[in-house]
């Protein structure tokens, strides 16, 4: 009983994060490639999003601290993290990228730092979504492994 | 005058006019931007800006124009009234000065010639007095002596003299004398009444001697008013006579007489008097007479003259140069005037009056003006010279002069009018001005018109280049604009087509899902057939957008334009079978085989044009025709008819010059195509012909309801077209329908052939029967053959058929034997004569399957009807796609082998003649080789059966093993290839070889053909999986197993007469058919290799020819792994897809009409996968080079559930590391293996290494990208022969990276995100033949 509340919680909250587009379809992607042979595929791939995102973010951060920029790290950095995001799907992160790239090929500093701040905002906005999910998702875990117990 | 009236109103004229035009203008402006809002309320939003903008530019262009107007004409006004002012005032000044100083010096001289006179008559008088004083003198002097002496004598002698005097001057008024004692004697003239008066007074006392008494008391004093009586005589005035008689006056009554008293000083006197007599003023002057001794005074002499003179002077003069004159005293008293005035008052007697109180007005107001303008205080000389002194209501000159006479110190002024000096002058000048000020005035407004027309004309040029500016200026955004939007389309190529991969993918998981319900079945059915119609109009326009944005880069490779055409008019041709419509390819011969260019988009041009020809065109024909231009663009005769002869002219030219033609050729390596598509639909409008060029322009628009399409198609093919330097334009057609006319500018390989069989079909004297349904291409069909110089008869039904056959085995019959038909005694006809000669079978009977009537069983009667024929003639057949089996069969058993699909066209016609002629030759051949054999009919038979086993078996192993694919090919194309190119007696052996076999074969051909049939009848999908596995299972097993032991045979057979590369085969051959083994428990390839086998069938030995052969022998035989070239590839994919196209078709006849939706690979890809299948990528292991983790993650995943075996690297260096390690082992295993003796040991060699059958390779990794990781590996696998597959993974979604992918040698492309099932068509339509 309390697993399926859990599992109607854990769709809504998934189903609000379509809804407010914080996720794409590639996400749905993802989630239809989790079955019985790779259970916790999509925290996995959720987890290492934000290992790697966390990674690259720190990386832009200290870039963008020091007096002279280097426009072809961060750049090299940003597509990087645009791609993990667009195949994790989530979708304001990448459009945040997109638009930090289009600062990077202008050398825009000011623009690079505002692009900076609103993916970080939009990648913890994200990850904070993904911990409630993954924490969900581990109590239902735990809970079908109790009944199968 | 009058001019002065006129110039004024003729000035007003175009003063006036301005002024109105000036008005209408200002109305003008006013009105436009009063009625321009009525007009925006009117047109809309979009026009409204436009016309603010306008407006406003208007406005301030009109303002500025009207600003500039009006300075122009300020400037002119202003030059032109300078012009005249100066004029004026040069004219006007130094012409007053030289006149002021003229008057002046007349003013100067008219008033200095009275006051000379005054001053005449004063020095005359005072002459007169001076003589007279010393004539006085003198006689008293001489009376003195005696002075007893009759004082009368010394009176008359005073007389005497005194008139002596007096009458020398006429002017004199009076002399006077009197004598000291009281005598007094005078002289007086009247001027008035001119008589001379002689006045004397006689003493009282001396009465009686008045002379006496008058000398007695001469130097006495006396009272002489005491008593005295006067008297005058009047005398003549000439000679003094007495005249009258003297009387008697009242003293001191007619002249005033100087008496003693007046001077006593003795200095002479003067002073002016008044007479009572006349007007004027007198001027007397009095001197004493002294005695010459004593100096006593004795008598005093008087002399007045009349000032009268000096005013008649002043008269004359007046009257003369008019104005007025006068003389007053040093007081004021007015001495003498020009004019008749009285001089005198005669109030309190007479007396003189002050000018000031004159009674001519002009000479008081004169007076008085001095009066007042200098009072008292004249100047010292009492010079005055005054101008424009308004006196009453005219302007005077006003000079006075002083003349200062000792005692009588005069002053004359002068009034002269300025009229009378300046007047002229002034009125000169004010004409001047006028006509000046008019003629100016004149010129302004002339100047003015000029101005206006002037500046209109330059206002109309600035209004039109201010709005080719604004023109300009709104090209250059709407360019602008457009541009941006190009480039917005093609950069949001991937993000457009992203979601769409991806709704179509979930579509297909949703379709793979067997819980769904037959509705939702057909409604997720619908959704991806509307998405993919989605994807395809993206796909327009992205294409579109492309070619606008001029990113679209077309690609230069050589390949076979007429095979790519050919299998285009194939693949619509499927389709326009069910319209009713025949597809017509006619390309002329001269057309080059080989061609440089983009394959895909010409392709695409004629996939748009005929699929527009096929959505109009309910029934008729679709042309599609294509000829060589050579270097001349000649013009193209428009009539259809006309067109057919010229081309036919032309051909004929190009055949008998070619050798020219060739030459031009190389010359210059670009060649220009001229194709036309034709068709009978409904046509366009000619005033359409250019408009449904642009975007999303149709002809007509209801035709979207009808035929839908967006009108996009000819939009981009007029863009390619373009882009490869040919224009496209729709040509005036007789007849319904429309006719597009296009040219393309391709590039030449550099050793071009032209088509060269045409000869060698002449010495074969054919004759060819057409029967055929569609009757234009039978027309051009026939007449292409009778040009190659072959009889050709058409029919185009049943009966006709039948008639013509009769007709012509009547007669042949009557030629050869009459004997019933045996087929080696034929044989044996032409055996005995010559070579070439067709033996009797110089006919060849092309028949339409749809002739035969199909549903009703009488075609089984027909055929047998056509069977009496088959030995005096050659048939071939003319499948359609639907052609059922039955009849396939039933021909098969018939013996007819030679089908052939539809369409026919010239490639598969030769093909055909090339077969017959082969056959016949073999027969031939075979004949004179085998005289002695005994078994002459076994071995027809069994050659017969042969080519039906290997057409079967071509197609059956095309997709399950590569190897077999090729073995068997070698068999289809066995008979030909050995009869016509090689010794007879080296390909004997092999011949009975496959005789055995095929023999061998017969059941399993059975056995084959039963899912066929199901197949075909069946829906695919509710098609039992178990009964399909098991019976193909059977089928190819045993297939298999004959083939591997056939291929023994065959090696060892072959050893002698094939190259010791083809020994190379075995092993690999064994390889493969172990894995084909291992594969057959996958029913899908099964399923899919046995459909399509039915279609192979016909396709392949019309596709390969010879020569192809030959090739794909030479290259498999070379190359160690079971790969394939890459135009195998290409045409085995196509087979593939058509295949399973017509499969889906037949399955499914609701979808009839998506039929194009599997032209696009992954589309028919997706459509195959509605079979059920968990495990497409089952057994194949694929290396993913990737750095991104997550992408990493994912893409596995992915993989791993559609059954494939993945090795992930985070790297491009560690893709080529494990590249390098796979190709080692490949290596090794190679030459282990081409030991041959030892199977199983090539065998445990492939298990033990991992050997990867594709990489997916992302572009963009860290320390080797893909690009280069790529090249790397096409490097190291250069020497080897080897060639894995590497499908490219990257972000990019333009073509430009499309093209640098597969420039560095990747063989396909993906787009992240990954869409899965895209993923696995990719890597199946790379990796099937490997498997």
């Amino acid at each position: 009983m309390a697993a399926t509340a859990l599992k109607e919680q854990l769709n809504g909250l998934v189903n609000s994060m379509f809804a407010e587009g914080l996720l794409d379809e590639q996400f749905q992607q993802l989630q239809m490639l989790q079955d019985g042979s790779n259970p916790g595929f999509v925290a996995e791939v959720v987890t290492l999003f934000c290992e790697d995102s966390e990674r690259i973010l720190t990386e832009l951060t200290k870039l963008m601290d020091q007096a002279l920029v280097d426009y072809s790290k961060v750049d090299a950095y940003v597509h990087q993290l645009k791609g993990s995001s667009s195949s994790v799907g989530a979708q304001n992160v990448k459009l945040a990228c997109i638009q930090f790239r289009q600062f990077c090929e202008e050398n825009n500093k000011e623009g690079c730092v505002r692009a900076l701040n609103v993916v970080k905002h939009e990648y913890y906005r994200l990850r904070s979504k993904f911990e409630t999910m993954l924490q969900l998702e581990s109590r239902i875990q735990a809970y079908e492994n109790k009944q199968q117990n | 005058m009058a001019g002065a009236h006129q110039t004024p109103s003729a000035m007003m004229k175009p003063l006036a006019k301005l002024f109105k035009k000036l008005q209408t203008f200002i109305k003008c402006t006013e009105n436009r931007t009063s009625i321009l809002p009525q007009k925006k309320i009117i047109h809309g939003q979009p026009e409204e800006e436009e016309f603010n903008y306008q407006t406003t530019r208007c406005l301030s262009s009109y303002y500025s124009i009207f600003v500039a107007r009006l300075a122009i004409m300020v400037m002119l006004a202003i030059l032109i009234g300078m012009l005249t002012m100066l004029t004026w005032h040069f004219t006007k000044v130094y012409t007053m000065n030289s006149i002021n100083s003229l008057a002046y010096g007349l003013r100067y001289e008219l008033l200095q010639r009275p006051i000379l006179r005054v001053w005449n008559i004063l020095n005359s008088t005072v002459e007169i007095t001076m003589a007279q004083v010393k004539l006085s003198e003198y006689v008293i002097s001489h009376y003195e002596k005696p002075l007893s002496q009759e004082p009368a004598e010394l009176h008359q002698m005073m007389r005497d003299v005194t008139w002596a005097l007096f009458s020398s001057r006429t002017a004199l008024d009076a002399i006077t004398i009197s004598y000291r004692n009281g005598f007094v004697q005078a002289f007086h003239r009247d001027h008035r009444s001119n008589t001379t008066f002689y006045i004397y007074c006689e003493l009282v006392n001396s009465s009686v001697n008045q002379g006496k008494a008058h000398h007695g008391h001469i130097h006495k004093p006396r009272d002489r008013p005491a008593s005295a009586i006067w008297y005058r005589e009047r005398l003549d005035p000439v000679t003094g006579e007495k005249k009258g008689d003297r009387r008697q006056i009242p003293p001191d009554d007619l002249i005033k007489i100087a008496g003693l008293a007046e001077v006593q000083d003795g200095a002479a006197s003067w002073r002016v008097a008044v007479s009572k007599f006349t007007d004027s003023p007198l001027l007397s002057a009095a001197l004493p007479v002294r005695h010459p001794s004593g100096g006593s005074i004795v008598a005093a002499v008087g002399v007045t003259t009349a000032l009268k003179s000096v005013g008649q002077l002043m008269k004359e003069l007046v009257d003369f140069h008019s104005g007025y004159m006068y003389l007053t005293s040093l007081e004021g008293y007015v001495l003498a005037t020009s004019t008749d005035a009285p001089l005198l008052r005669n109030t309190t007697g007479r007396k003189l009056m002050m000018a000031t109180d004159f009674e001519d007005h002009i000479i008081r107001s004169g007076a008085e003006w001095l009066q007042r303008a200098y009072g008292n205080k004249f100047p010292i000389n009492h010079e005055v010279h005054a101008e424009n002194v308004l006196l009453g209501n005219q302007r005077y000159y006003i000079d006075s002069f002083f003349l200062n006479l000792t005692r009588l110190p005069l002053v004359g002024v002068i009034i002269i009018p300025r009229k009378y000096i300046l007047g002229k002058v002034d009125q000169i000048g004010f004409t001047t001005l006028v006509i000046l000020i008019s003629a100016s005035i004149c010129f302004l407004a002339i100047g003015c018109v000029c101005i206006l027309i002037l500046t209109s004309g330059v206002s109309k040029a600035m209004k039109l280049r201010a709005e080719l500016i604004s023109q300009l200026d709104a090209r250059r955004r709407a360019e602008a604009s457009s541009n941006y939007k190009s480039q917005f389309l093609a950069n949001m190529s991937h993000e457009l087509r992203t979601p769409m991969a991806a709704v179509i993918g979930l579509l297909d998981i949703l379709i793979y899902d067997d819980c769904l319900t037959n509705e939702q079945f057909a409604t997720v059915t619908q959704i991806r057939k509307c998405s993919t119609a989605l994807l395809r109009l993206l796909n327009n326009i992205l294409d579109l957008s492309k070619v606008e944005s001029g990113k679209l880069v077309l690609e230069e490779a050589e390949f076979d334009l007429g095979r790519e055409l050919e299998g285009l008019v194939d693949m619509f041709s499927v389709q326009c079978i069910n319209h009713n419509v025949e597809t017509i390819l006619d390309l002329s011969d001269d057309m080059p085989k080989v061609v440089r260019g983009d394959s895909a988009r010409i392709v695409q041009i004629f996939t748009n044009l005929i699929s527009n020809s096929i959505k109009f065109t309910s029934e008729g024909h679709i042309i599609l025709r294509g000829w060589c231009d050579g270097s001349n663009h000649s013009s193209r005769p428009e009539c259809s008819e006309a067109q057919k002869m010229s081309q036919c002219a032309l051909r004929n030219r190009s055949k008998q010059h070619e050798s020219i033609v060739k030459k031009e050729y190389q010359k210059n390596d670009k060649i220009t195509l001229w194709f036309e598509v034709e068709d009978t639909g409904c046509g366009i409008d000619p005033s359409k012909w250019e408009s449904v060029f642009e975007s999303f322009e149709q002809a007509d628009p209801s035709t979207t309801r009808m035929h839908g399409g967006t009108g996009l198609g000819l939009c981009i093919v007029r863009n390619l077209v373009n882009k490869m330097g040919g224009e496209i334009n729709v040509v005036k057609k007789d007849g319904q329908g429309t006719l597009m006319q296009l040219s393309l500018l391709l590039g030449m390989p550099e050793d071009c052939t032209v088509n060269s069989f045409q000869t060698e079909f002449g010495k074969y004297s054919l004759k060819v029967l057409l029967a055929l349904h569609g009757k234009q291409s039978r027309s051009i069909m026939s007449q292409w053959l009778r040009e190659k110089g072959f009889f050709t008869w058409e029919a185009s039904e049943w009966n006709g058929l039948t008639q013509i056959l009769q007709q012509v085995f009547q007669e042949n019959m009557q030629w050869s034997t009459s004997e019933p038909i045996n087929l080696s005694r034929i044989r044996v006809v032409p055996r005995e004569n010559s070579i070439h000669k067709m033996g009797g079978l110089d006919i060849l009977i092309v028949v339409d399957i749809s002739l035969l009537d199909q549903s009703t069983n009488i075609w089984k009667q027909q055929l047998i009807f056509l069977d009496q024929y088959r030995g005096k003639a050659k048939f071939a057949w003319m499948l359609s796609h639907d052609t059922s089996n039955a009849i396939k069969v039933e021909l098969r058993r018939k013996g007819h082998f030679l089908m052939i699909n539809k369409p026919l066209y010239k490639t598969k016609m030769t093909n055909i003649l090339h077969a017959i002629v082969n056959e016949g030759n073999f027969e031939n051949e075979k004949g004179s080789n085998q005289l002695n054999s005994s078994m002459d009919e076994d071995l027809h038979e069994s050659h017969d059966l042969d080519s039906i086993h290997f057409d079967a078996i071509s197609s059956d192993v095309s997709d399950i093993s590569d190897m077999d694919n090729r073995d068997s090919k070698i068999n289809t194309f066995y008979s030909e290839e050995e009869i016509t190119e090689r010794n007879p007696e080296s390909h004997q052996p092999s011949y009975s070889n496959s005789q055995k076999i095929s023999t061998q074969r017969v059941p399993l051909d059975k056995i084959i053909k039963k899912p066929n049939i199901l197949l075909e009848t069946e829906n695919l999908i509710n098609m039992s999986k178990d009964f399909t596995e098991t019976d193909k299972h059977g089928g190819i097993i045993m297939d298999y197993s004959c083939r591997y032991g056939y291929n023994k045979d065959n090696k060892k057979n072959m050893i002698s007469s094939i190259t010791d590369n083809l020994q190379d085969i075995k092993p690999q051959a064994v390889v493969g058919n172990e894995d084909a083994f291992l594969k057959l428990n996958q029913p899908h390839d099964g399923g899919e290799s046995v459909i399509e086998q039915e279609y192979q069938w016909n396709v392949k030995p019309t596709l390969y020819n010879k020569g192809d052969i030959k090739q794909k022998m030479i290259a498999k035989t070379s190359m160690a792994s079971p790969g394939n070239t890459h135009a195998e590839g290409m045409e085995k994919q196509l087979s593939t897809e058509r295949s399973v196209e017509l499969a889906y078709r037949g399955s499914r006849l609701l979808e009839n009409q998506d039929m194009h939706y599997s032209v696009h690979k992954n589309d028919c890809v997706a459509l195959s996968s509605l079979v059920p299948d968990q495990n497409p990528l089952g057994g194949l292991c694929i290396l993913l080079a990737e750095d991104n983790p997550i992408l990493q993650r994912v893409a596995t995943t992915m993989l791993e559930k559609k059954g494939a075996k993945v090795i992930a690297v985070g790297d491009g260096m560690q893709a080529v590391d494990a590249i390098k390690c796979m190709l080692c082992a490949e290596e090794n295993k190679r030459q282990n293996s081409t030991h041959q003796d030892d199977v199983a040991e090539g065998l445990s060699e492939l298990q033990k290494y991992t050997s990867f059958d594709l990489v997916l390779m992302d572009c963009q990794m860290p320390k080797l990208d893909g690009y280069e990781a790529t090249k790397t590996i096409r490097n190291i696998e250069a020497g080897t022969g080897l060639h894995i597959p590497i499908v490219a993974v990257t972000a990019h979604a333009m073509s430009s990276d499309e093209a640098k992918c597969l420039e560095v040698g990747m063989d396909a492309y993906l787009t992240k995100p990954i869409d899965s099932k895209l993923m696995v068509s990719t890597i199946l339509s790379l990796t099937k033949r490997d498997v």
